[in-house]
């Protein structure tokens, strides 16, 4: 039978199983992701002054960006697809960002509090 | 007309592993799967434009009740990523599951993913609650309608998520799911997994991010 992580025509219960290793491998993915997560979370006690840092919200999208990618990658098995999955998907998506940031920026989201649109 | 007929009986399905090495189809994806990735590009455009509209409209004008921003509660809404999170992990192995034929870790798994969606469902309800006895409900300001708005979107998509588990459990239950139809629990869990990845953004940006 072809899957999306190719013929699996015989169950065997030992180390070298695929199935085995392949869930190992989405148990360790899972536990980057909790620790991603408890990271981000962690930054929520920082103080309030250096939350509110350009390098915070940096840091905090370059973390979100590494679990979304991470789950994509391997709980939705772009990594073991056909590329062209991978292509469709985050094209959509450089799409949807590239509209929104132009829409953000209409709205003059990115410049000072006191000149964004609305007030 | 016998030719005809016969020529319906033989044609190849486009959606049957085609000698073990694809689908019959030009792709070579099966037609279901590259639907569903396609809907899921369609997804983000949705949400990108939800989060986009709470992103300007997070501070509500002057004496319209307070932002969602001051009454979050970060930890106990980090623990119901976390259990969403994990969801995602449950699903991938019910897939797995399936794709190696054992049909009661299947259950298992569909049934502990089932349970963490609920559980999160169940903490936005209280956290909705929380708040509209706080004195923010969905018309208090326009921060409110944006924040309930694009939460309660990704809700409703996490129940849609629920509704189609449970619908994969009572196949299996009934026979309907064989190991050669594992792709269609494969589907349903892209669709999990991206409910996952949407909340990922949604913690951040909403969440965490200050405004």
């Amino acid at each position: 039978m072809a899957t999306a992580h190719g013929t699996t025509d015989m169950i065997v219960h030992d180390a070298d199983d695929p199935d085995v290793n392949r869930n190992r491998q989405y148990v360790l993915v899972a536990a980057i992701l909790a620790a991603l997560t408890a990271l981000e979370v962690a930054t929520y006690l920082m103080p309030k002054d250096l939350q509110h840092t350009a390098v915070f919200a940096v840091a905090l999208c370059v973390l979100m960006t590494i679990k979304f990618v991470t789950v994509t990658l391997f709980f939705m098995h772009l990594k073991f697809d056909k590329r062209f999955l991978t292509v469709a998907f985050y094209s959509a998506l450089a799409l949807a960002v590239a509209v929104y940031l132009a829409v953000l920026a209409t709205f003059r989201f990115f410049w000072p509090a006191d000149q964004m649109i609305p007030r | 007309m016998a030719s005809a007929t016969h020529a319906a009986v033989t044609a190849p399905d486009p959606d049957v592993v085609h000698g073990g090495h694809g689908y019959a189809t030009n792709t070579g994806i099966s037609n279901t799967k590259l639907g569903m990735w396609l809907f899921l590009g369609s997804e983000c455009l949705l949400f990108g434009g939800l989060i986009s509209t709470y992103l300007l409209y997070r501070h509500p004008a002057p004496g319209t009740g307070p932002a969602p921003s001051e009454l979050y509660d970060i930890p106990f809404t980090s623990i119901t990523s976390f259990v969403l999170l994990m969801s995602s992990l449950t699903m991938v192995l019910a897939v797995s599951a399936l794709e190696g034929g054992d049909h009661f870790k299947f259950r298992l798994w569909t049934v502990a993913t089932a349970l963490l969606g609920s559980v999160f469902i169940s903490g936005q309800v209280y956290e909705f609650t929380a708040f509209v006895h706080e004195g923010m409900g969905f018309t208090t300001n326009r921060s409110s309608s944006a924040f309930f708005t694009l939460t309660g979107f990704h809700g409703v998509h996490v129940t849609i998520g629920i509704v189609m588990l449970v619908s994969l459990l009572l196949f299996s239950l009934r026979g309907h799911l064989p190991r050669e139809r594992a792709e269609v629990v494969e589907v349903v869990g892209l669709y999990w997994h991206f409910v996952d990845i949407v909340w990922i953004l949604i913690f951040t940006v909403v969440y965490l991010i200050p405004g």
